[in-house]
């Protein structure tokens, strides 16, 4: 007899409130002040109301003095409105990275490259009490909902050595980076004894800048002026534009946000529920066989280029940041008006992409003409005349690492990585010379673990992958995790981790761990409630020693290699090694 | 990105140019130089120090001293070449006497335990990739514990369940060995299954006297049994890995102070370097 099916509730957009403290009280007077109170609920759809992004998707926070808001560089899944009080942003060169929590690091000098020689003969972990070795100009403080707070501790300095703009109550920030994915481009902290604050996160701002006509031009502006022109220069497609051709596609070009932002913990129930079942939920941008509306620019995350294949669909390529979808349709349509093709492939989300599209009319008067004929991409080929498929097309990267690679890479999201630590498990003797030189370049502390996930020969080790997507640095409250100023690996500042698990609970590779700290004794370092006081850990790319990462210099046999997954042609080269 | 296959012709393109300049310079210069011996037996030792210099780098990752894999390389070819070196330092001849003999053996057994070495690390790897179920080294214990807890209570509980001690009685007489430590070590090394196929067989032949739930039961502990065995397979296989360096690394330390013995005996009896 078959199990009676069970039944649960269905979950809804805001079973989970950004904020469970949010009062009706608080919406009622949000209500009443700019820009919300110049919006129209009736053109909030029902199910998305006002009050109801205000109630579920926003928060009020209160800031002191001093009190940092956000941090040049880190990524921010919110955006803010000033309610009350004096924000100040800080304008470029920006705070110093001491002053954000951060660390500069530097390539270790010949003595301290020798003194390695015996300082790995320490205990593991040795490390003083968090926050010890901060900046003496910055603090940090818990608020009354127990969220720590860094803040600087000479406003009037701060303010003396660098170029601030004020920001006024009535006016957002961070919207940018909180729905392009983008890191923050500037520091900002409360100049005012207090401040108030109405952080919005970016589900809520996405469905206010849909129903608000206003703040959607707003924002878009904004988003046009800041980003976009300079993303479309960068591409080679665009560089042979005037700037008042340029300045045409900047005007009619959209941009789009799909999939969630924070898409690790929901690839993690994916990966630990069904196998397989990935593609069925992830949100398609594009589908084959559909005409192309317009070429799309993946601005920031990924996604999957597949085709139908049998009754499924087969994973021919991923996208990241830079890359194009439709375009060689387009160009082929707009070549041969008389033998127009639909699109040839399906573009899907994978986690979160953030797109910039820009219409197929704007292609065909403006950017095409405009375009070199070499430089346009060929002709869409035409199946056989015996129904036979079509060559594979440069969209195809399974022809370079085979399909089974190339789907194990998409399932896995590990073409974000872009210093992957892959193993030839054919050539490797597990020897763990790896390992043992990961540990001597870490003061006897070993960053990685050799082992993970295996496809076929080859494994993708835990080790830090220094995510062109670094999920990880989502959230991080002061600032600890961040990208290094030159190199841009993803690198913890140990001083001023404060243990609070956000990036180890975000990574979805499982490459950072949680390490209980000694003190200069060997003791376990503990808190007041006599709990051992645990930090991040994870690999840096061996970015303060001379020779790059330990590991893979350290393989006696060539079997472990640090790759950019974005460069498949040197993965190819590497598994055919 | 250079290929193994180019890797490795390249070493041995090297490897061979340098080995007949050597041979041809001792077949031209031998008569004409009584010295020569010397020569080559300072090459040698020089050598043979670059060597062991590899075993140091390892242990200093950090200084750019190029890379591991490039050691190795050098250290494979120019240990083939030292081959060359000692074939030329002895003349073609065998030593006589017990101390130039136990030189000469020791110099063969390292080259001998360096070869073996490299004869497994290229074979080995892709034998444990083949099988699967990657494991490492150091857990091992612990999961082939926790595999023998798993197994003694699926006998255990069987008893109450089927109100039978006969599942439980082969656990004790058959298996029970095979889960308490590693099994099997010698035979996992050659590819051998014949152990690990008698006992399945005898699971198998067991079915015949068990009720429905104990053959449920003896299929979870036969699948117990495979995962055993692969654990074995990994022990057996990874501890030959290391263990070959085990002899390698003391005979190179043995041969060396042999080495620095027969330079003293050689200068306190010949009167000097000539």
């Amino acid at each position: 007899m078959p199990a009676a099916p069970i039944t649960l509730e269905r979950p809804q957009r805001w079973d989970s409130s950004f904020d469970p403290e949010m009062t009706e009280a608080d919406v009622d007077r949000l209500m009443t002040t700019a820009p919300f109170s110049a919006m129209k609920p009736e053109n909030f759809s029902p199910k998305v109301p006002l009050r109801g992004i205000l109630r579920h998707d926003a928060s009020i926070r209160r800031y002191r003095a001093g009190e940092i808001v956000v941090r040049e560089g880190d990524y921010g899944t919110s955006a803010f409105l000033l309610l009350s009080g004096t924000v100040r942003v800080v304008l470029k060169p920006g705070l110093p990275p001491s002053l954000l929590g951060r660390r500069e690091s530097s390539r270790k000098g010949l003595i301290r490259l020798l003194a390695q020689l015996w300082s790995g003969l320490k205990e593991p972990e040795v490390g003083g009490p968090p926050q010890s070795k901060q900046d003496g100009r910055v603090g940090a403080r818990r608020d009354a909902s127990d969220q720590v707070k860094v803040f600087l501790q000479d406003i009037p300095r701060v303010l003396d050595e660098h170029r601030t703009a004020t920001i006024a109550p009535g006016e957002f920030f961070g919207e940018i980076a909180a729905l392009s994915r983008m890191p923050r481009t500037a520091s900002i902290f409360v100049e005012s004894d207090e401040a108030e604050l109405l952080e919005i996160r970016w589900q809520g701002l996405r469905d206010l800048r849909r129903y608000d006509e206003a703040l959607r031009i707003h924002i878009d502006e904004i988003y046009r002026k800041r980003a976009l022109r300079a993303a479309l220069r960068e591409l080679p497609i665009f560089q042979p534009l005037t700037d008042d051709a340029l300045e045409q596609v900047v005007a009619r070009a959209e941009f789009g946000t799909y999939g969630e932002y924070d898409w690790s913990g929901a690839y993690k129930n994916l990966v630990q529920g069904s196998a397989g079942g990935q593609r069925q939920q992830e949100p398609s941008i594009a589908d084959e066989g559909d005409y192309p509306n317009g070429v799309i620019l993946i601005k920031a995350g990924f996604a999957r280029v597949s085709q139908k294949f049998g009754n499924g669909h087969r994973t021919l390529n991923y996208l990241g940041a830079g890359q194009m979808y439709g375009l060689q349709e387009i160009a082929h349509n707009w070549r041969n008006p008389q033998a127009t093709v639909p699109l040839q492939y399906t573009l899907r989300v994978i986690g979160y992409t953030h797109v910039i599209v820009i219409p197929t009319s704007v292609m065909e008067q403006v950017v095409l003409p405009a375009v070199p004929p070499a430089q346009l991409p060929p002709l869409v080929a035409a199946p056989g005349e015996d129904g036979a498929p079509a060559p594979p097309s440069a969209a195809d990267a399974s022809a370079k690492i085979g399909a089974d690679v190339l789907e194990f890479l998409t399932e896995g999201r590990y073409f974000n990585g872009t210093a992957t630590m892959l193993i030839n498990l054919d050539r490797c003797t597990r020897c763990d010379d790896c390992v043992r030189a990961c540990a001597t370049a870490h003061d006897n502390n070993p960053r990685f673990l050799r082992h993970g996930p295996i496809n076929d020969r080859f494994m993708v080790a835990n080790a830090c992958m220094h995510c062109a997507d670094p999920i990880c640095m989502i959230g991080c409250p002061t600032g600890a995790i961040h990208r290094a100023a030159f190199g841009g690996q993803v690198v913890i500042n140990p001083a001023t981790c404060i243990g609070c698990q956000t990036c180890f609970k975000n990574c979805p590779y499982d490459a950072i761990r949680m390490v209980e700290v000694r003190g200069a004794d060997g003791e376990i370092l503990v808190d007041k409630e006599m709990k051992p006081i645990a930090l991040a850990t994870k690999c840096d790319l061996c970015i303060e020693q001379v020779t790059g990462p330990a590991c893979q210099r350290a393989c006696p046999h060539g079997a472990l290699v640090r790759m950019n997954m974005n460069d498949l042609d040197a993965f190819a080269d590497w598994l055919k090694r | 990105m250079i290929t193994f296959s180019k890797q490795r012709w390249l070493g041995w393109t090297i490897f061979i140019a340098l080995s007949l300049w050597i041979v041809q310079l001792y077949w031209r210069h031998a008569a004409k130089m009584p010295g020569l011996v010397y020569l080559s037996g300072w090459a040698l030792l020089a050598v043979m120090l670059v060597l062991t210099l590899y075993n140091g780098r390892k242990k200093i990752p950090f200084l750019p001293l190029f890379t591991s894999e490039a050691w190795l390389q050098f250290h494979i070819y120019a240990g083939l070449l030292t081959g060359v070196l000692f074939l030329i330092h002895i003349d073609f001849h065998i030593p006589t006497g017990w101390f130039q003999g136990t030189l000469a053996w020791l110099y063969v057994l390292v080259m001998l335990s360096g070869f073996y070495g490299l004869f497994l690390s290229r074979t080995i790897p892709q034998r444990l990739t083949t099988r699967g179920g990657e494991v490492l080294f150091e857990r091992i214990p612990a999961i082939r514990r926790r595999l023998q807890e798993r197994a003694e209570a699926i006998a255990l509980k069987s008893i109450p369940e089927a109100r039978s001690t006969t599942v439980a009685d082969f656990y004790a007489r058959e298996l029970k060995d095979f889960f308490d430590t590693e099994r099997n070590g010698w035979q996992h090394l050659f590819e051998i299954r014949t152990t690990v196929n008698r006992l399945l067989n005898k699971i198998g032949d067991l079915n015949r006297y068990l009720n429905a739930q104990e053959r449920a039961t003896m299929d979870e502990m036969a699948a117990l049994v495979r995962e055993k065995d692969g654990l074995d397979y990994h022990f057996s296989l990874q501890r030959a890995l290391k263990l070959w360096l085990f002899a390698h690394i003391p005979l190179t330390y043995g041969l060396l102070l042999f080495t620095l013995a027969h330079i003293i005996l050689v200068f306190a009896y010949s009167g000097g370097a000539r």
